[in-house]
């Protein structure tokens, strides 16, 4: 095998990869977490800059690329890519990244302290599992008292988002489709807000079908997709507005299922 | 008054607990809260005042959309981070699971006949959810529609 030119390997110096390579790790994890395209590219291009590294930008909703160049030594330039499968909100992910990058900018720190700062940042641990269970389950029992239901509905709101959001970490876990989980927590919330309208519990069980689905609404992707659009990103807000109808969709399939078992002439 | 002081509470627990369901950091859940209960106070008593909601919804999201950047400044935190969560406390499920159920009625072709309203009542929800799930998006990207390519915080330094 012939050897390659070594001039290449010169002009690719070391500290050139490092930098990139701290850059897309970044900019991936923001990406997974929730950050919309405008967010991503103010937090790499604050270290870029701050480097003295001139930075280009590729965001796809299944991948980033970076390339950036030494300011100093033009001659110097990595281009590099990697893909996104997995994407799960995450805002204390995006809070702290977004501190780490503005103490990059003010205090210049250096890049093996950045490092080690932003790989304790990417095992932030989440909120107990509890405590997700009943806020969710909260939040959807007050949401249908907000839409016109009584106490009773709400209860019965609350205990089906607490069931359902169990459901779904549960499907996860088993590493099924993130869809399929979707489907399964949408069917199994609205069979147990059946028996609000089965036993004539509250006085308004439309409520309760309405609100006590809502944790799975993909807001985080929805929203990010207006503001990729308004910010003329096309690629990124056409992806996650794609991705937030088709869970909005695989919601109304667990749900219709659950309807048609439950009797739709009820409705 | 009760009225409105249940309101903002009910707001304030939902606003955490999608705050929490987003793994926003304990340290600004409060804000979250706080934002979701004044937002939807503000839509609560426009709507009381024979406002339609739409513009009572856009009322409410901006207000958390502007507020949240001066609240952003204070507690060193992406405006994002707690304006998402209280922007859905504005979410609107009932009409979606209206809109999806007639969709479900009109599958049935002799349903779809004896009772034609139902064509009508569809289209209304889907467009009425539509508009207001654009309406909240909005709200949340008020700061970048305005202040284009600016971060929030940059943006403070330019103020004062």
């Amino acid at each position: 095998m012939p050897r390659p030119d070594p001039e290449i390997f010169e002009h690719a110096t070391a500290s050139t990869c490092r930098v990139a390579d701290l850059l897309l790790d970044i900019g991936t994890v923001l990406l997974q977490s929730g950050a919309h395209c405008g967010r991503i590219t103010r937090n790499l291009e604050r270290i870029a800059e701050t480097w003295g590294y001139e930075m280009e930008l590729f965001i796809t909703f299944t991948g980033l690329m970076v390339s950036i160049k030494n300011a100093r030594h033009p001659d110097e330039r990595v281009a590099r890519f990697q893909r996104c499968p997995h994407h799960g909100v995450h805002f204390g992910i995006v809070t702290e990244t977004s501190i780490l990058t503005w103490q990059v900018a003010e205090k210049n720190i250096p890049i093996s302290e950045v490092e080690t700062r932003f790989a304790k940042i990417k095992t932030l641990p989440h909120h107990p599992r509890w405590a997700i269970l009943l806020a969710v389950g909260l939040a959807c029992g007050c949401l249908c008292i907000l839409a016109g239901g009584n106490w009773l509905n709400g209860l019965v709101a609350f205990t089906a988002a607490f069931i359902g959001l169990a459901v779904r970490q549960e499907v996860l876990k088993l590493r099924f489709n993130p869809m399929i989980a979707v489907i399964a927590a949408a069917f199994t919330t609205t069979m147990i807000a059946g028996i609000d309208m089965t036993m004539q519990l509250g006085h308004s069980p439309e409520k309760t079908f309405a609100t006590s689905v809502l944790y799975l609404i993909p807001g985080v992707p929805l929203i990010n997709s207006t503001i990729d659009l308004i910010e003329g990103r096309f690629p990124t807000a056409i992806a996650r507005a794609v991705f937030g109808s088709f869970i909005l969709l695989c919601i109304a399939v667990g749900m219709s299922l659950a309807i048609l078992l439950l009797g739709i002439q009820n409705f | 008054m009760l009225t409105y002081l249940s309101d903002i509470i009910l707001a304030f627990i939902v606003a955490i607990g999608f705050a929490v369901l987003f793994q926003t950091p304990t340290r600004v859940l409060h804000v979250a809260g706080l934002l979701g209960g004044l937002g939807h106070c503000i839509r609560f008593s426009l709507l009381s005042h024979d406002i339609g909601i739409i513009p009572a919804t856009l009322a409410g999201t901006v207000f958390i959309g502007l507020f949240g950047i001066v609240l952003s400044h204070k507690v060193h935190t992406p405006p994002v981070v707690f304006t998402m969560p209280a922007c859905i406390t504005m979410i609107p499920g009932l009409f979606a699971y209206r809109a999806m159920l007639g969709c479900l009625k009109i599958t049935d072709l002799e349903h779809a006949r004896t009772h034609p309203e139902t064509v009508t009542v569809t289209a209304h929800y889907f467009v009425l959810t539509a508009c207001l799930l654009f309406t909240l998006a909005i709200g949340i990207c008020i700061g970048a529609l305005l202040f284009r390519k600016r971060s929030s915080k940059s943006l403070f330094k330019r103020i004062f």
